[in-house]
């Protein structure tokens, strides 16, 4: 089963985690699931990496963690997008759009010869 | 930044992320199982997603830390616990390092404290100093880089190049405020002082341009911080309260911003007069306005736009013009020729003045960058000796660093796993040093020389030091353990592993090199600490030319008390006539210029004796009372003393001779005046005249000749003059011979100055052997500097060849064994382990002279009647390190004949 999923992308996950976490706050395993359900299974996420992602992105200040009761009852570590954050997931969304487009294009190119 | 926080937080951390990845876990077992799997099958592919905990674990810490930063911590932590099995070798390197640091750390506090620190006032990188090169033909008040007044208010025109400009000279003033007075180091300032310099009051007001317009006219004092603190308690009330300046009323108009010294780190003044009040502050001196009396420093602050070169070359101009204007309007007209030459071709130069002007720093920044310069040779040895003990011990943990490779870690992690170690032994040598090293400059501080004026130096270790040891010690540690971490890097692991414990080579040339360095450094600092002992010796053999033991000298000013000439003289006559009559007095005489503190009184002579000549520079001279020469011990090597006939009433030394009640003017001179300018025949008869004018009228007759005494300083042998002592001179300089102890002797002196007038102001009072040792004080802060720094180096470079040899000797052990059933005698052996010391001892001999040929340019100055290549100093010093040097090898070289034959071909 694992090998019908495409290995995530270099570099993209740290935006798809932004994306993830500028709608609500979430919690590792929460971020986690998100990215399974909303990627239909097709992107494979190796769970392991995330959590190093996350306290990169911590370290940068693009997130902020808090110890919050989760929906269990259990407290988990919740992560929210910080003004800058949010600055930068519009920067790499935006140049995410310029690199696809790119590509879109010399695709299209081809298709139209 | 973030990450050196982390650093701190690490088990917070550590435990926030267990707890997280725990959360995450539990849950997806939970989702699992909620799906159909059992509790194993869910736990078991938990943790496959998951990729293990431990590798997430890893992978986050490398987040919070950089993985360069966390070895090293780890390094550290594998260092202290290594380093502490072998108590012996560390005390050993964190001793020498210790040494080495804190006497680095001590000279660089001296150092930066007098030499570089610059002010603490705005942008003093634009303060400049304005020297006059060349001849000033003007009278002489103080030392160092002098002018007259009249130039710093020309120099205050000069707008276009300067925001402002100032003058100042030091003094010392009679202070009171009522009770009893004291002598007060004191500054007179220019009204732009303060401003220009951008110092601001802590209290009241400072003083302004308007305080320094008429002579006279402004009698008013500002206070230092220190001074209104320690004297008035701080009184809130100090602004507007009256105080006496050598019994002259003055207002206290302010106090100065507490940081604020002065500008002169070797004298700090408590007080600060307008210098338009210099006749009130310096009794009898009336020149102030007197373009031929020079005796203020002139400093200026350059304008933002404009470069010190600009200015000095933009100055030119007016700087000749002003020339022309004084050879005009001055009594120049009068010099001689040459004398008129000379002046003309002066030239007006500026220097950037960050740090003030301080007589201290000019005489002793030569002295204190040679000692510097030695503690950082005496650094390197230590580094040498850490990195030659490393190396050893590098050979002993051969085997487990070359396991360690094969375990496969890098080589370059092993070098740094070497390094981790000498940072850390630096480290804490360093830290041992920066405790060791006020002790330190409290000692140095003492050796300086010490006056009415406190200096501005402290002992006390502040950021800036702090830092300095901290780069120092890093440095330290990298240079002692770079040679041993490079040689691990670059051992095969084959050869390595198969090597038999003891045998290794150890970076054997490595090692020899280092040691052969550590013997060149160390004769350097031996000669250079030989050259500085025979100075000091040299100069204390010499002597000042008379008998200093039983001989007090003391100075008073009755001026700064009030008294007027004739008051004066009639109370030094009480206290002459006290002294006479004094049983502990055995002769008692008085001199116009004291004796070895620097300070002169100099002027050319016309001789007339046959043919009329004038002398090539200035003669010193003095003004004597009759029995000067006796009381002193001096021998009259031709002629007489002077007489009570020969005693005269005469106010202006400067202009004209003194004459006699009959009419007659006499002189004596010393035999180096008769040497220089008679060639020794002799000078008895010959007539002088001051001054260098072709209108001088040579009518002293010179009536004796005397031996030569010091009187500047002891090292100066120079042509000098000696004329009676008026009785209307300001100021006096007692010499007495006393019988018994120097204490009754004080304490009778005292007496007698008690009887006279309580309040007489006593600006000195001191045995001539303690004047002796004040006067030579830079020379034996030399000597005895660099002897222990010479014996430190010899300790420590013995310690490093005896390492080497020894090593070397279990090395041969074998081989020597051999040699000795062989048939070799004992003493072969021995010839064959001395001869590998003596290479390495002639290699170091060979690199040092060169060196010390090189350096001895930068020592020169500072010694006496021996040069920095004189052969029987550096043949001593050689000697001396050879012998310790051999004898540091006899001791593995016997062990070597010792060797007995049938063991040492069983060891291993």
């Amino acid at each position: 089963m694992p090998s019908s999923r495409f290995p995530i992308p270099q570099g993209t996950l740290d935006m798809l985690i932004l994306q993830i976490l500028s709608l609500q706050p979430a919690h590792g395993y929460g971020i986690a699931q998100r990215l399974e359900q909303v990627s239909k299974s097709v992107v494979q996420v190796n769970q392991g990496s995330l959590y190093p992602a996350l306290h990169r992105l911590e370290q940068r200040g693009w997130l902020v963690a808090d110890w919050k009761e989760s929906e269990t009852g259990r407290e988990a570590k919740f992560y929210s997008l910080t003004r800058s954050g949010q600055k930068q997931l519009r920067v790499e969304k935006d140049s995410w759009d310029r690199l696809t487009g790119a590509v879109q294009l010399i695709f299209d190119e081809r298709a139209s010869r | 930044m973030n990450r050196i926080l982390n650093w701190f937080r690490l088990r917070r951390l550590e435990d926030d992320l267990d707890r997280e990845l725990q959360y995450h876990i539990d849950s997806r077992v939970a989702d699992l199982i909620h799906s159909g799997l059992t509790e194993p099958d869910a736990r078991r592919r938990a943790a496959l997603e998951l990729g293990g905990v431990t590798q997430v674990r890893e992978e986050v810490r490398d987040v919070w830390l950089n993985r360069w930063i966390r070895d090293f911590v780890y390094d550290l932590r594998f260092s202290v616990r290594s380093l502490l099995r072998s108590p012996v070798f560390t005390a050993t390197a964190v001793l020498s390092i210790a040494l080495g640091i804190g006497a680095t750390t001590a000279l660089y506090s001296l150092l930066d404290q007098i030499v570089l620190r610059a002010l603490p006032v705005d942008q003093p990188e634009r303060l400049v100093l304005f020297d006059w090169i060349g001849f000033q033909y003007a009278e002489t008040l103080g030392t160092d880089n002098l002018m007259s007044y009249p130039i710093c208010r020309d120099l205050q025109q000069q707008k276009e190049f300067f925001d402002g400009v100032f003058c100042r000279a030091a003094t010392t003033i009679n202070f009171s405020t009522g009770g009893e007075p004291r002598l007060t180091a004191a500054e007179l300032v220019s009204g732009t002082y303060f401003s220009v310099l951008g110092v601001r009051p802590a209290l009241g007001r400072l003083l302004t341009i308007d305080d320094d317009q008429t002579p006279a006219a402004s009698p008013v004092v500002v206070l230092s911080y220190d001074f209104w603190r320690n004297q008035f308690g701080g009184a809130q009330d100090i602004v507007g309260r009256k105080v006496l300046v050598n019994q002259h009323p003055m207002t206290v108009v302010g106090v100065a911003a507490p940081t604020f010294h002065g500008i002169d780190v070797g004298e700090v003044p408590s007080v600060w007069i307008p210098a338009v009040m210099s006749a009130q502050a310096i009794p009898g001196f009336e020149t102030m306005l007197d373009r031929r009396t020079r005796w203020v420093q002139i400093l200026g602050r350059l304008k933002q736009n404009v470069s010190l070169a600009q200015a000095q070359t933009a100055l030119q101009p007016w700087f000749k013009a002003m020339l022309n204007e004084d050879m005009r309007s001055t009594n120049i007209s009068s010099a001689s020729a040459e004398n008129r030459r000379q002046f003309l071709a002066s030239t007006l130069a500026l220097t950037p003045a960050p740090q003030g002007h301080s007589v201290l720093r000019n005489n002793l920044s030569r002295p204190l960058w040679v000692l510097f310069l030695g503690t950082g040779v005496l650094l390197a040895l230590a580094c040498l000796n850490v990195a030659g003990l490393f190396l050893a011990r590098g050979s002993a943990r051969h085997r487990e660093i070359s396991t360690r490779l094969a375990l496969g870690a890098s080589r370059a992690r092993i070098g740094r796993q070497l390094l981790a170690d000498s940072v850390l032994l630096a480290f804490a040598g360093g830290l041992l040093g920066v405790v060791m090293a006020p002790i330190a400059v409290r000692a140095l501080i003492a050796f300086l020389p010490h006056n009415t004026a406190a200096n501005d130096l402290q002992a006390n270790v502040d950021t800036r030091l702090l830092l300095f040891a901290f780069f120092v010690s890093l440095l330290t540690g990298f240079l002692a353990g770079s040679a041993p971490a490079l040689q691990a890097g670059r051992k095969s692991l084959d050869t390595s592993l198969r090597e038999r414990g003891g045998t290794s080579s150890g970076g054997l040339a490595l090692r020899r090199a280092i040691v052969t360095a550590q013997i060149a450094f160390t004769l350097i600092l031996v000669i250079a600490a030989g050259l500085f002992v025979r100075t000091l010796s040299g100069l204390l053999v010499k002597g000042p030319g008379f008998d200093t033991s039983s001989l007090i000298s003391f100075g008073i000013k009755p001026a700064l008390n009030g008294y007027s000439g004739g008051e004066e003289s009639r109370l030094i006559r009480r206290i002459t006539e006290g002294l006479h009559e004094s049983s502990s007095v055995q002769a008692s005489s008085i001199a116009l210029v004291q004796l070895l503190v620097g300070g002169p009184w100099s002027n050319s002579l016309t001789i007339q004796s046959g043919d009329r000549f004038t002398t090539d520079r200035e003669v010193q001279m003095n003004a004597v009372s009759p029995g000067f020469f006796e009381t002193l011990g001096a021998r009259t090597v031709a002629g007489r003393d002077f007489n009570e006939h020969d005693s005269l009433d005469v106010a202006l030394v400067n202009q004209s001779l003194p004459v006699s009640k009959n009419g007659q003017r006499v002189v004596i001179v010393n035999e180096a005046f008769v040497k220089r300018y008679f060639g020794g025949r002799s000078p008895l008869g010959a007539r002088i005249a001051m001054g260098s004018q072709p209108d001088a009228k040579p009518d002293t007759e010179i009536i004796g000749v005397v031996q030569n005494i010091s009187y500047r300083n002891v090292r100066e042998q120079w042509e000098q003059a000696y004329f009676p002592i008026g009785t209307e001179l300001s100021g006096s300089n007692f010499y007495v011979r006393f019988r018994g102890t120097p204490e009754s002797a004080f304490r009778s002196i005292r007496e007698i100055l008690r009887n006279a007038d309580p309040a007489l102001p006593i600006v000195y009072f001191r045995t001539l052997d303690e004047q002796i040792d004040r006067s030579l004080n830079t020379e034996r802060m030399l000597s005895a500097l660099s002897s222990s720094f010479g014996a430190l180096a010899l300790l420590l470079s013995l310690v490093g060849l005896y390492g080497v040899m020894s090593f070397i000797v279990t090395q041969r052990t074998r081989e020597i064994g051999i040699r000795l059933v062989l048939g070799a005698t004992g003493l072969s052996a021995v010839w064959l382990v001395l001869r590998d010391a003596l290479v390495m001892i002639a290699g170091g001999i060979a690199i040092a002279l060169p060196c010390v040929w090189l350096l001895g340019r930068l020592v020169e100055s500072q010694l006496y009647d021996v040069k920095p290549t004189d052969p029987v100093t550096i043949l001593a010093a050689t000697l001396v390190l050879c012998a310790t040097a051999l004898g540091a090898a006899l001791i593995p070289a016997c062990r070597a004949a010792a060797v007995n034959p049938t063991e040492a071909l069983r060891f291993e």
